[in-house]
């Protein structure tokens, strides 16, 4: 039986080789050659990239808009897209998964890493509550928090081309000041409502950064991960939370599913007190062309839009 | 090595190492253990987080792993104890340890990214990226040696234990005269099986386990039923899935993973139809020629006891028809395909044995029912 293993091994290695070799070309995104190739995990780092390469690189996201990244499966065009990448941008603080140990490890061969992670300051980052090791990974939506990221990838660039230099810190510095627009952007529509009514109830805790950043009590229903299921308790818990700050809109997400905060809603109804569906929010990924919410300045407006106008 | 390369490399290497200790799960009824593992294996990375707080400690791997080991030793169990079916048994223990473990992770980790994706790769695309440096050499791909390892396990363990296990299969009563313990085998067996599943896990995913798993020995079992055969063909059909899935989802541009797992299923669907012997058609067939088979020997002992009866009556093709509850058309296909073969003449509307027919049906009737 041996030989005939082996003899069937040896079979199958060569026809291995052989369909190898007619295996269709990697899906061309009209890279040239004296452009930097560079591949973001999320939507949020596709934007960035993008805004801070300008002319000099391709971006190719792998995550496309409305993907979990916990949910998150790659295909064989990504393959090629990981294997020509000049340079991979990722989020960290294990928001890719064991993905972004991969990338980690990348660091040491030919392509260049880009972790966000590495520019931000520990102190600034929110321990997650149950265990103070790991840390909450959904740093985009603090704008000072994004800014940082911006110089991260700005450097990181740099490093990778240094011709581009001047390019990239150009581009770097009109994107801050856009970045600053922004967040006083926030700040103004946040300040339409009075600070008891800044509460921000949604499906998934992906707003902590958001409300430490800009004044609002966020409450998740479901943990970081979102593999773990809300239990009872906490939808009861909410639900009189609800009731007895007299909220008005809760909020469902672009990347997890309705039914829990749904769910919320009817508990609350059954505690004779009416909580409105508030929209939805954009959060572990950007929105798409069709509502123009295609780039991480557009969401992060679209975001507080339909939070304030919501709780008003 | 091209990545495109390696992860074919790599998918064949874990169909095949699959493929071995699946064929015992398929052949022992236990196939949904490998889904069973999958699912659980979440409870041994939640324990060995608290142990350990770190998401990248190997510890997490090999809490995975012990845990995979607990779920087929506790299904072995209680299907020994034979008060319930095995499949009962994996329905009991896989649902247990798998909330126990959403449990823990929404009481006490609720805010951590824990999950089995976290921990093992399972992502047959990155897998490429993930190098083995040996001071500082890339000597290719890691999961190439994790599950090259893997499958040299499960080859040693299979081609030494091959009689023991073949017997216990079988025939564990015979294991038990024999000698040896078909305990100890089964739960040989079962840990084989549990390693296999958490390193093809690192390697591939949960779905393409259970596909890898099951799907090449099924197709193999309804091709032949020799053990040693089935071995070698589940893991053919195995690395062939593995290849063919990827070149569809080069095609298509799609989950790598996910199309190895579709083509598994269309060659079994493939094999279940077309199959030589066991087939969809070939069976139909089969019973088809049967009933024919069977009705031209009915007819033939119909014509003998007519010619031995003392009464000189011959049978017509009308009174054959009313005699047998056939329908005209049968009759008629009958009555022709005997005349075809020459054990009957037609002269008019009489049926009259010929000499080959008489004794056509004297040896059929002997070997029916003399003894």
């Amino acid at each position: 039986m041996k030989q005939k293993i082996k003899g069937l091994l040896g079979a199958v290695l060569s026809l291995s080789l052989l369909l190898a070799g007619c295996s269709a070309p990697a899906s061309d995104t009209g890279a040239t050659e004296d452009k930097l190739n560079v591949v973001a995990t999320t939507t949020m780092l596709a934007d960035l990239s993008t805004v801070i390469g300008g002319e000099r690189v391709t971006v190719d996201g792998l995550m496309g808009p409305g993907i979990d990244p916990h949910l998150y499966q790659a295909s064989e065009g990504d393959v090629s897209l990981m294997q020509k990448a000049d340079i991979v941008v990722y989020n960290g603080l294990h928001l890719e998964g064991k993905m972004g140990e991969i990338f980690e490890n990348l660091s040491g061969g030919k392509a260049n890493v880009i972790c966000i992670e590495d520019g931000l300051d520990e102190s600034r980052l929110l321990a997650s509550e149950d265990d103070s090791s790991a840390h909450d990974p959904h740093i985009w939506f603090d704008v000072a928090l994004w800014k940082k990221a911006a110089k991260t990838v700005a450097d990181g660039l740099s490093q990778a081309d240094p011709d581009g230099k001047a390019d990239y810190e150009a581009n770097l510095e009109s994107y801050l000041k856009e970045l600053d627009e922004t967040d006083t952007y926030i700040r103004n529509r946040a300040a339409e409502l009075p600070e008891a009514q800044r509460v921000l109830v949604t499906a998934h805790d992906a707003f902590q950064y958001f409300g430490k950043a800009y004044g609002f009590e966020v409450r998740g229903l479901q943990g970081i991960s979102t593999d773990a299921e809300a239990g009872t308790a906490d939808v009861s818990a909410l639900a009189d939370f609800i009731v007895e700050r007299q909220i008005k809109a809760i909020f469902v997400e672009s990347s997890v599913p309705p039914k829990t905060i749904e769910a919320l809603q009817a508990a609350v109804k059954a505690k004779n007190f009416d909580v409105a569906i508030g929209g939805e929010l954009y959060s572990d990924s950007l929105g798409d062309p069709e509502a123009g919410t295609d780039t991480y300045v557009l969401t992060v407006k679209a975001n507080i839009d339909t939070i304030v106008d919501a709780l008003k | 090595m091209s990545p495109q390369i390696e992860i074919q490399l790599i998918a064949v290497i874990v169909a095949v190492a699959c493929a071995l200790p699946g064929t015992f799960l398929v052949l022992r009824k236990m196939s949904m253990m490998s889904d069973s593992i999958t699912h659980t294996i979440l409870l041994g990375i939640v324990l060995a987080f608290f142990v350990t707080h770190d998401l990248s400690s190997p510890f997490l791997i090999a809490g995975a792993a012990l845990i995979g080991v607990v779920t087929v030793w506790l299904t072995e169990l209680l299907s020994r104890t034979r008060l319930l079916a095995e499949d009962a048994a994996i329905g009991v223990v896989f649902p247990l340890l798998f909330s126990i473990a959403i449990i823990l992770i929404t009481r006490y980790a609720g805010s951590v990214h824990l999950d089995t994706d976290s921990v093992l790769l399972g992502e047959l695309a990155f897998a490429p990226f993930d190098r083995m440096l040996i001071g500082g050499t890339d000597i290719g791909a890691k999961a190439i040696y994790t599950s090259g390892i893997l499958l040299l396990i499960n080859l040693a363990a299979i081609i030494i234990f091959f009689k023991e296990a073949k017997v216990v299969t079988f025939d564990p009563m015979l294991a038990a005269v024999l000698g040896f313990s078909p305990a100890f085998v089964h739960y040989g067996l079962m840990t084989l099986v549990s390693l296999t599943t958490v390193g093809a896990f690192q390697a591939v995913g949960s779905v393409l386990v259970v596909a890898f798993m099951i799907g090449p020995p099924v197709t193999a079992y309804l091709l032949t039923d020799d053990l040693r055969r089935m071995l070698i063909l589940s893991g053919a059909i195995g690395a062939v899935n593995g290849i063919l899935g990827y070149q569809a989802a080069a095609l298509l541009d799609v989950s790598i993973a996910g199309s190895m797992a579709v083509v598994t299923g269309l060659l079994f669907m493939l094999v279940f139809v077309f199959a030589p012997y066991r087939g969809l058609i070939s069976s139909l067939l089969r019973r088809r020629n049967q009933k024919l088979e069977f009705a031209k020997t009915t007819l033939l002992f119909h014509l003998a006891s007519h010619e031995d009866s003392e009464k000189d009556i011959k049978p017509d093709i009308d009174t054959i028809q009313t005699h047998l509850h056939w329908t005209a058309k049968f009759t008629s296909k009958i009555i022709g395909s005997l005349e075809h073969e020459g054990y009957v003449q037609l002269s008019g509307n009489l049926t009259n044995l010929t000499e080959e027919g008489r004794s056509a049906s004297i040896r059929d009737y002997n070997a029916l029912f003399s003894r």
